[in-house]
């Protein structure tokens, strides 16, 4: 025995050493990032550690998650035994009998219960893999690897263990169920010599195969299992909602076009995915057929990373942990058509719904790195679709989208009883009408409706006439964050000259934007979707709905509010306010697992020619509900199911309504 | 190759209303912009510089303010430019803008001999298309208008092939350097500037150059140069929106007027 | 400033001060400024006069070249004062300054543009409205024309209202060149002194006349819609829009000479033709020194020969919705489109339904159209499709909605079925042009 363990003394030091040089490596890989603090309230960070990396929230939110979680939960009570086996291995007389007979006892059976369920688990992700594949899951050789492993290092363990059961080795017998039984199956087909011979093998596959195991996850896609868990303790507490400023000076870089320009976090981000597939999922360009691939994205940010930071460390072995040089070169672009690269017509399909980030279970901020890259493409390339020329032009020279007269930004209210605020007679709310409502002819329907409900409840309010501009939203999601940022400024200076405080929208993306990007200009006020004021006039009683339909109404939820502000009540009880019956029903998708209907992210004003149109798939969703009105709170939406509706030629059958006309129309 | 690029600020006509009660101008947040002609003479310019490594100086007669105009070209690519700014350039005509543009391209043809200067087709504040002939008149340079599209370019042999566009047909056209052309819309589709370079040519100097400089004539520049003048404004009479109801009987009748109107537009003619 | 003197001494007149009138200005780029000779006015960042009252002299040069009237008088009130007293005690002169050589030049002529022996009928409608200006003006008017083999034409000219002919025959002129025009032209009018030429707006009008005008250093006014003798000063009063047809201007040349204007085609129409009405022919020789030409015409492409979806440059477009229905009915879209000699658009609707290609898509991810004439047959008028086709010159519209916002940019909306109103359409149109016999044409 005494040659085993030294052998084994060797192995196991040599993969300790190999291990920790590649944590090292990895380690430094992450330095190659910019520099970004995430050390701030740790306690937070335990706590989501715990209930996100630990308790696996969000994996087990979906089909088959807790079979992750049983695994995980496997692996960890294993852990303190494989750490016994291990040390043991070299000095065989040490064991954690210490802590007491009835707790040791206890781990022991536990590891048996656990080894026998992760046993189970495997098998079950393997038939899975094998026979019932959903879509977003790739067939890869490293999922079997890695399955195989696992259930080598349970079958062995048991082997090893029934070994000593049956040879009598072990005192603890009783504690171990499982082995025990595996030991009867022994002693009825064995003879003592193949039963130590094979106690010995279980030995030894047990022990390699934990050092392989060790050495092969930072190759593949378990280095998840190291990096997850501390991902989830540095992810940002809030949804990423927004990107950050930028300083325009000379000199400075405008997006980013290398890996080493992400912060480490991002870098982590890369490492920690999981490939689970999920994002992709709900993916709603991936959906319909376009080449983007959130789970692709991210994969390719891993291997840029890992073939551009292996060379740049390969050339700087001394001082790999300190900041990255600007001038460090790259052999693989980040942004290009190779496999380490990430294709510009990917970057461009994205509509920044965020169901990838709703769905990621590590918490992967995708849409910040899709926009940071846009803004290379876009400020430092200009290099674009060719349908952003005019609506980039569009937007700086004449503040809206369309390129239409700034002058006429006012002319839908020119009839109507709609107040325009003025220098020293505030009002309470500002409605920031935007571009869709005061220039197309659909949504002016909308916001007359708005505004004959703000009458209609007494509200004190107001719009600011020709003196708005664009809120940018799209613009900031394209990249063209220079014309955002003049828009953003004019915009909040009008606020200010006016004594704004609160400000409602009826468009999500104005209301995002105003709320969640403008603070950081300094614009911050408080801004409310139509739906959250009508929903609290509605409460207040100052809005009574007596005029209630009865057919059958089904509610699509627009990313800026579900996924980005969580606002998915507020609409659903106006809705149900218009309603005699029970006629509101939902999607299948909804809520903030809800499905993009493709405008979002700039995608309005792109020409969508791969794949099905992303608000085809989503009108026949909505139509397969049965509901002969589609309730949207939304001008792109809107957009979106009245083309959806006509590309399916159902115009005449079903209608579009905003619910502010919904609410109008009940009001009388 | 050195291609100088006319340019003229003009504000967004588009946008400018006649008020029909008082006859005023209607020009409140009316935004001045680069003449969108001349946007396509810089893109052009800009599309030989990439391909010969040409280099491109723009000039633009006007207010101080102008130089915003000449700082945008900057951005896109432009290697230089030059405003030409002076209280007695003011209340020009075309016949006294392409008396200093002339001067101001005279100058820098004796730094740097020109090969081609490239204006759009007209203005929009004007409409008139005359600035560009009365340069290359002044100048004694090839005069090619209306070109859609440069064909071939030979340096060496100081030959220029352009299509130009016509009412009726395009013609293809030979000519020798150096020359002047004047191009419409379709000629190419232009590039947006990246934020480098916009944030370069925001910190450019761009020089002025007044009648100090120039030393002109004061009688053959500004508003005394200007044979024409503007005796008065007027609100022009808007053809209203006709809807025609010819759901009914009253197709006939529809078709009818729409006949008509394709004969009254000039659409149709009677010879 | 003059003070009220006290004492029996006759006032001084006071000569008043200007002042800006708000909101009239149009920026025209200064002219107030330029003819301050005491540096009063300044020009802010919109364009519009500050004026400096103490340093205005009361000149009122600024309110004479103000275009749009927005430089008024006024006194001050001390002024006013004075200006009670001094009325008691004097009367006013008047002065007018007169202006001496410009009464050397006389006549109205016309240019005649041909190729290859055929005039533009833009001359001829030029003569019509020539005719009017020289009676008003009790002066000759004249055709002028230059080419090679070309005597025919003196004949059209005097039937269409032209009292002499001018004519330089001379084979160097066989194609219109930009130089060998731009000389005969120039040496023409210096040797005969018409006091108004005017010129076709057309392609090789704009290029001739530009060139023309610099060379006399004198005003020209470009595609002009309006043309009269003004009564008190025999000048040529030339109306045309300006800033993109929003305003329209009234331009005088009242120092140079020749007063010259471009019309474009169809704007002005032409006399009836006086079959065996004759008049005087003056033959000029060419004198242009021989040299190496500076251009030369490699080809002539006929527009029809361009590919039929250059949406861009077409100038009429028969566009097709989703009202079309289906596929087979862009035939008859097709077919109007071909009477017309336009092209067909679609809207993205029309084009997703694989009804037309891509290429033709009208609109926000389409092209940007800018054609003469913009026929929408079942197009609601969706914003992304308006944005693409709004600035056409005429914008006609059938739609079966009337609420459909097409109509809102329509210069002419027919609530109708297009399956009715486009063949009837269709049929009327070919009556028409075969019942006038080739007579009858298309125009652009
Ligand atoms: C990102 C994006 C980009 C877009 N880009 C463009 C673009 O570039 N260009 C574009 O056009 N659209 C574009 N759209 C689509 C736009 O929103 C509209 O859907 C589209 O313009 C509608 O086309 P339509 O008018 O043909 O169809 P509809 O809106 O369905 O209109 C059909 C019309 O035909 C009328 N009609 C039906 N039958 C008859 C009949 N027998 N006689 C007379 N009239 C009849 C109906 O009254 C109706 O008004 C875009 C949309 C998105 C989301
Ligand atoms: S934001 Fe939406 S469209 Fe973009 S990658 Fe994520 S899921 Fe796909
Ligand atoms: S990015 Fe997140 S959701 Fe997408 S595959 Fe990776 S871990 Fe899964």
């Amino acid at each position: 025995m005494f040659v085993g363990q030294f052998i084994f003394a060797v192995l196991f030091i040599a993969a300790l050493i190999f291990f920790a040089f590649n944590f090292y490596r990895l380690l430094a890989l992450l330095c190659l990032g910019r520099w970004e603090n995430r050390f701030d309230f740790l306690l937070t960070r335990l706590k989501n550690m715990f209930v996100y990396a630990f308790g696996q929230l969000r994996v087990i939110e979906r089909p088959y998650g807790v079979n992750h979680l049983l695994i995980f939960w496997g692996f960890l009570t294993l852990l303190a035994l494989n750490a016994e086996f291990l040390i043991s291995g070299i000095f065989p007389a040490f064991s954690l009998s210490f802590i007491g007979r009835i707790p040791y006892g206890l781990l022991l059976t536990a590891t048996e219960i656990m080894s026998l369920i992760v046993l189970i688990s495997v098998l079950i992700a393997v038939i899975r893999r094998l026979f019932f594949r959903p879509a977003y899951i790739e067939l890869s050789a490293d999922a079997f690897i890695i399955l195989f492993m696992i259930a080598a290092l349970m079958v062995a363990y048991f082997g090893y263990h029934a070994g000593e059961i049956h040879l009598g080795k072990t005192d603890w017998a009783g504690w171990m169920p499982v082995s025990g039984m595996v030991a009867n199956l022994f002693s009825s087909v064995s003879t003592e010599p193949t039963v130590q011979t094979v106690t010995h093998l279980c030995w030894w596959i047990h022990a390699l195969v934990l050092l392989a195991f060790l050495n092969y996850l930072p190759y593949s896609k378990h280095l998840h299992v190291i990096t997850a868990i501390p991902n989830c303790f540095f992810r940002s507490f809030d949804y990423a909602k927004t990107v950050p400023r930028l300083i325009f000076q000379r000199g400075n870089e405008f997006g980013i076009s290398r890996i080493t320009q992400f912060t480490w976090k991002n870098l982590l981000d890369f490492m920690s995915c999981t490939e689970c597939g999920r994002c992709q999922d709900g993916c709603p360009a991936n959906h319909t057929g376009k080449t983007l691939n959130p789970r692709d994205l991210i994969h390719r940010g891993k291997l840029n990373l890992f073939t551009n930071g292996r060379s740049i460390l390969a050339g700087r072995p001394l001082d790999s942990l300190l900041p990255t040089p600007a001038d460090a070169e790259m052999n693989s672009p980040l942004i290009g058509n190779g496999e380490n690269s990430i294709s510009e017509a990917d970057l461009w399909h994205c509509t920044t719904c965020g169901a990838c980030m709703t769905n990621c279970p590590v918490f992967i901020e995708h849409v910040p790195k899709i926009i940071e890259m846009r803004r290379h493409l876009v400020m430092e390339q200009s290099k674009f679709p060719e349908e952003l020329t005019n609506f980039f032009m569009n937007s700086e020279q004449r503040f809206n989208p369309w390129g239409l007269a700034p002058t006429d930004r006012a002319k839908w209210a020119q009839d109507l009883p709609v107040p325009f605020v003025e220098e020293g007679k505030p009002v309470e709310y500002l409605f920031f009408v935007g571009c869709s409502g005061a220039y197309d002819s659909r949504s002016k329907n909308v916001v007359t409706s708005v505004a004959k409900i703000f009458n209609h409840a007494g509200l004190s309010w107001g719009i600011l006439g020709n003196e708005e501009k664009c809120c940018g939203d799209s613009l900031r999601r394209l990249g063209n964050e220079y014309v955002f940022e003049q828009l953003a400024r004019d915009n909040i200076a009008t606020f200010r000259k006016y004594g704004i405080t609160k400000i409602v929208t009826h468009c999500p993306h104005g209301y995002s934007t105003l709320k969640n990007d403008y603070a950081q200009f300094g614009g911050e006020f408080e801004v409310l979707h139509h739906s959250q004021l009508i929903d609290q006039l509605i409460r207040e009683g100052k809005l009574t709905l007596s005029k209630k339909s009865n057919g059958t109404t089904v509610f699509h939820d627009s990313c800026y509010l579900a996924r980005y502000n969580e606002i998915t009540e507020a609409p659903r009880n106006v809705l149900k306010g218009t309603q005699s019956g029970s006629g509101f029903v939902e999607m299948p998708r909804h809520g903030q697992n809800g499905f993009c209907c493709g405008a979002g992210g700039g995608r309005m004003w792109l020409e969508e020619l791969e794949g099905k149109r992303i608000n085809t798939e989503r009108t026949e969703e909505a139509l397969a509900t049965g509901a002969n009105t589609i309730a949207v709170a939304c001008p792109f939406c809107m957009t979106m199911f009245e083309d959806g509706l006509k590309d399916l030629d159902v115009v005449d059958q079903v209608h579009v309504k905003d619910i502010a006309e919904l609410v109008a129309e009940s009001m009388e | 190759m050195h291609i100088i690029v006319p340019v003229k600020m003009v504000p967004d006509t588009t946008l400018v209303k006649i008020d029909p009660e008082t006859n005023t101008l209607v020009r409140e947040g009316v935004p001045f912009i680069t003449n969108p002609f001349d946007t396509h003479a810089i893109e052009e310019a800009l599309r030989l510089k990439d391909r010969y490594d040409a280099h491109v100086t723009v000039i633009s007669m006007g207010p101080p303010s102008a130089e915003w105009v000449l700082r945008r070209a900057l951005s896109l690519g432009a290697d230089q430019a030059i405003l030409l700014s002076d209280r007695v350039f003011g209340g020009a005509d075309t016949l006294a803008t392409s008396k200093v543009l002339s001067e101001a391209i005279k100058r820098l043809h004796n730094e740097h001999p020109v090969d081609l200067i490239i204006c759009g087709m007209q203005t929009i504040d004007g409409d008139t298309a005359q600035v560009g002939p009365g340069i290359a008149c002044r100048m004694k340079f090839t005069q090619l208008t209306l070109v859609d599209r440069i064909l071939q370019l030979d340096l060496a042999q100081k030959r220029i092939q352009v299509r130009r566009k016509l009412e009726e047909y395009y013609e293809s056209v030979e000519a020798s350097l150096p020359a002047l052309l004047t191009v419409v819309r379709e000629i190419n589709s232009l590039r947006y500037p990246t934020v480098p370079k916009k944030l370069e040519s925001a910190e450019t100097m761009i020089p002025v150059w007044s009648n100090e400089i120039l030393k002109l004539d004061p009688n053959t520049i500004g508003l005394k140069g200007s044979p024409t003048n503007v005796r008065r404004i007027f609100a022009p009479q808007r053809e209203k929106g006709e809807i025609i109801d010819a759901m009914g009987d009253n197709k006939d009748a529809a078709v009818n007027m729409i006949i008509d109107k394709l004969f009254e537009w000039n659409i149709v003619i009677q010879n | 400033m003059s003070q009220p003197s006290d004492g029996n001494k006759r006032p001084k007149r006071p000569r008043g001060k200007v002042r800006y009138i708000e909101g009239k200005c149009i920026a025209c780029g200064g002219v107030c400024q330029s003819a301050c000779p005491f540096d009063a006015i300044d020009i802010n960042d919109q364009g519009e006069p500050i004026i400096h009252l103490a340093k205005c002299n009361g000149c009122r040069k600024c309110i004479k070249v103000c275009p749009t009237e927005a430089i008024e008088l006024f006194y001050t009130p001390e002024e006013e004062k004075i200006l009670s007293e001094y009325y008691k005690t004097d009367d006013i002169k008047k002065t007018a300054a007169k202006l001496s050589t410009i009464e050397d030049w006389k006549g109205v002529w016309v240019f005649v543009e041909q190729i290859g022996g055929h005039a533009h009928s833009v001359s001829w409608e030029l003569l019509g409205v020539g005719r009017t200006l020289a009676s008003d003006l009790n002066v000759e008017l004249a055709a002028f024309l230059l080419g090679n083999d070309i005597g025919n034409l003196a004949e059209e000219a005097f039937g269409y209202g032209a009292d002499k002919v001018y004519i330089i025959d001379d084979p160097m002129l066989n194609h219109y060149q930009t130089a060998t025009y731009l000389h005969g032209c120039v040496s023409l009018i210096r040797k005969y002194k018409p006091e108004i030429v005017l010129m076709g707006a057309t392609g090789l009008g704009r290029d001739l006349a530009g060139a023309v005008a610099t060379e006399l250093r004198t005003g020209l006014t470009a595609d002009c819609t309006g043309l009269t003798i003004s009564k008190e000063d025999r000048l040529l009063e030339q109306t045309r829009p300006a800033f993109g047809g929003n305003i329209m201007a009234t331009i005088l040349s009242e120092t140079a000479r020749p007063q010259m204007a471009s019309v474009r085609p169809r704007v002005m129409s032409k006399r009836e033709f006086q079959q065996g009405r004759s008049g005087e022919i003056v033959r000029e020789s060419f004198l242009l020194p021989e040299q190496t030409l500076l251009t030369k015409i490699l080809e002539i492409i006929p527009t029809q020969s361009q590919s039929s979806v250059n949406l861009a440059a077409a100038n009429i477009i028969v566009s097709g919705g989703r009202g079309m229905m289906a596929p087979e009915n862009f035939a008859m879209l097709k077919e109007l489109a071909d009477l017309l000699g336009g092209v067909v658009g679609a809207s993205r609707s029309a084009v997703d339904a694989g009804w037309m290609p891509h290429a033709h898509q009208v609109g926000q991810t389409g092209k940007t159209v800018k054609p003469k004439l913009y026929i929408a047959c079942g197009i609601s008028g969706a914003i992304q499709h308006l944005v693409g086709m709004q600035t056409s010159d005429y914008i006609i519209a059938i739609n079966k909605d009337k609420n459909a916002p097409i109509f809102e940019v329509a210069h002419l909306g027919i609530v109708g079925n297009v399956f009715e109103i486009v063949p009837a359409m269709i049929a009327q149109l070919k009556q028409k042009l075969s019942h006038a016999e080739n007579k009858s044409k298309i125009a652009v």
